[in-house]
């Protein structure tokens, strides 16, 4: 028999104590394992979400609130700014493209974007490509004849049921205003696939308000300097701009990942009293162990099991349980990140639980390392056992 | 045997004392906004001074827009804040501004009002870049690192109103 053997026999001899065992272990790892792909999936979201667009123009107020509901409508639109200011930034010299957005209702939970096909154009500098999956763009109609089609993306299509030709809207006050599905998107892995895409005539026809405004009334416009060199002086002049504020969408992410490193921060020190709970378990799981069977122990020795044997199976059932824990809570911490990823995958954070974290192979490591490790008092006190002293009569 | 060993012992000895420091002492030139601004000609040209310094790797202390991404592979170096609407002058354009393109990912935490030093690999010249337009000055395989000891202004030092820190 070899040192593994018998230590997986003296594993199976007490099967509820070594399964919870593991199982603490693997709940201890699953935890770590799940937070950091959470935060990681939260943070890559982010970035894969985020706009290619280098400067967003809005209303005087905050800058999160601005990039977090023009870009991932994952928050209230902040107020209205007057269409004339699109107009005077696509005159403006240092503008290669500028894009109008407005933000309105929903339909279902799926935020209205309305904008031009400007918005879906592909340009060189573009990562994020649009492309139809069934149907085609809505018009780009004239302010006097909104055509009410909507562009729906992909999430937004697959969740509603909308067809090509159905007609919808939400809301009493949208009876009389329904839209027109005439296209949807293909996915673009980003919040665009949660919106209901049409044109700003359609989107000031479907306001009250709107429809009585000379100048109609916009949420933001994306722009794309002609030289990255302007975008500090544009950046300025639209922010000392007594109605305007320009937010560089990038530093308000960056700024949401500072505060969320202060949460990872907190968040790793809460694991770390964790791990240090589940090693201090495997330790008295061990010891309490090897107290019970020291004259077992004492029997082998007498049967001429050397020391370092006696030791070794000790230390071979730790690191046993630490393995079957430690794989155990990899799996199961991606299938927490899962879960966890699909019930905030409708709040508009994209994650991807599934993506295997190079980390991972070194929290193993680390598990079954320290897992034994805690083992080893244990297996000393094992390796000391007198055979004299513990193979004396009972009474 | 032994008159071997010393000599081993020798140049070891020379090695340490005299190559080592030298290695050591190589400091990488740093370069200003005011030398950037100094060194531009007619028709975005700029000196051979300035041009002497590319392809060589250089360190530049300034403010971070970010300009690209969000993980920071790509922004640009300012010389004044993005932050900064109400105070400070204007920034100009691009004899104010450096692209920067990263080696690695940016582990630094992100503050709009802090001066950053860059290292990396300089270019002077008019160049296009496909996906971020013209640009006169570059620094590419940067690293990102707090500029510390770069000079910070307390209450009672402040510069007369007027004059250039």
């Amino acid at each position: 028999m070899t040192i593994l053997t018998v230590a997986l026999k003296y594993l199976q001899g007490r099967l509820v104590a070594s399964t919870l065992t593991a199982v603490s272990i693997a709940l201890g790892v699953s935890l770590v394992v799940a937070s950091v792909l959470l935060a990681g999936g939260i943070k890559a979201g982010f970035i894969a979400g985020a706009t290619d667009y280098n400067l967003v123009v809005g209303a005087k107020g905050s800058p999160t609130q601005l990039v977090l509901s023009v870009v991932f409508r994952m928050d209230l639109a902040t107020p209205n700014i007057e269409y004339t200011a699109y107009r005077d930034l696509q005159q403006d010299p240092r503008v290669e493209t500028a894009v109008p957005i407005a933000v309105g209702d929903a339909y279902r939970g799926f935020r209205y974007v309305a904008t031009n096909n400007a918005y879906f154009a592909a340009f060189p500098w573009r990562r994020k490509t649009f492309a139809l999956a069934a149907g085609k763009f809505f018009a780009d109609d004239p302010p006097s004849d909104p055509t009410y089609e909507a562009l729906l993306g992909a999430e937004a299509a697959r969740s509603t049921g909308l067809q090509i030709g159905d007609r919808f809207y939400e809301g009493e006050e949208m009876a009389e205003y329904p839209l027109t599905v005439v296209g949807i998107l293909r996915p673009t892995h980003s919040a665009d696939d949660r919106a209901i895409f049409f044109s700003l005539p359609s989107y000031w026809g479907m306001n009250e308000v709107a429809r009585g405004m000379a100048v109609k009334p916009l949420t933001a416009v994306l722009i794309r300097p002609k030289r990255m060199s302007d975008l500090p002086s544009l950046h300025r002049a639209l922010n000392v701009a007594p109605e305007t504020q320009a937010v560089l969408p990038s530093g308000v992410l960056l700024t949401i990942f500072n505060m969320m490193a202060v949460a990872e921060d907190v968040l790793k020190m809460i694991l770390a009293t964790v791990g240090a709970i589940v090693l201090l378990y495997v330790f008295v799981s061990m010891y309490s162990a090897t107290m019970e069977r020291r004259r077992e122990i004492a029997t082998m020795r007498a049967l001429g099991a050397r020391r370092a044997t006696v030791l070794g199976i000790v230390l071979a059932e730790s690191a046993a349980l630490a393995t079957v824990g430690g794989l155990g809570g990899m799996v199961g911490g991606h299938a927490v990140a899962y879960l966890a990823g699909s019930l905030l995958g409708p709040s508009g954070l994209v994650t991807n639980p599934f993506l295997f974290d190079v980390f991972e192979p070194a929290v193993l490591a680390s598990v079954i390392f320290l897992g034994t490790l805690a083992g080893l008092l244990p297996a000393v006190l094992a390796y000391r056992t007198e055979v004299a002293e513990n193979l004396a009569p009972l009474s | 045997m032994i008159r071997e060993f010393r000599t081993w012992l020798a140049a070891g000895f020379l090695v340490t004392v005299v190559i080592v420091p030298v290695a050591g002492s190589e400091e990488i030139p740093r370069l200003t906004f005011a030398q950037l601004v100094d060194s531009i000609r007619a028709d975005s040209g700029v000196t051979e001074k300035i041009k002497s310094y590319s392809g060589k790797e250089v360190a530049i202390q300034g403010f971070i827009v970010p300009a690209g991404p969000p993980d920071l592979s790509f922004f640009l170096l300012s010389r004044v804040s993005a932050l900064g609407n109400y105070c400070c002058e204007a920034p100009v354009g691009q004899d104010e501004t450096v692209y920067v393109f990263t080696a690695k990912e940016v582990s630094i935490t992100y503050d709009p009002l802090r001066i950053f030093k860059i290292v990396g690999v300089f270019e002077a010249g008019m160049r296009a870049d496909a996906i971020y337009g013209p640009s006169l000055f570059r620094v590419r395989n940067a690293r990102v690192e707090e500029a510390l000891g770069a000079k910070m202004f307390t209450t009672g030092e402040l510069p007369a109103p007027g004059s250039k820190p």
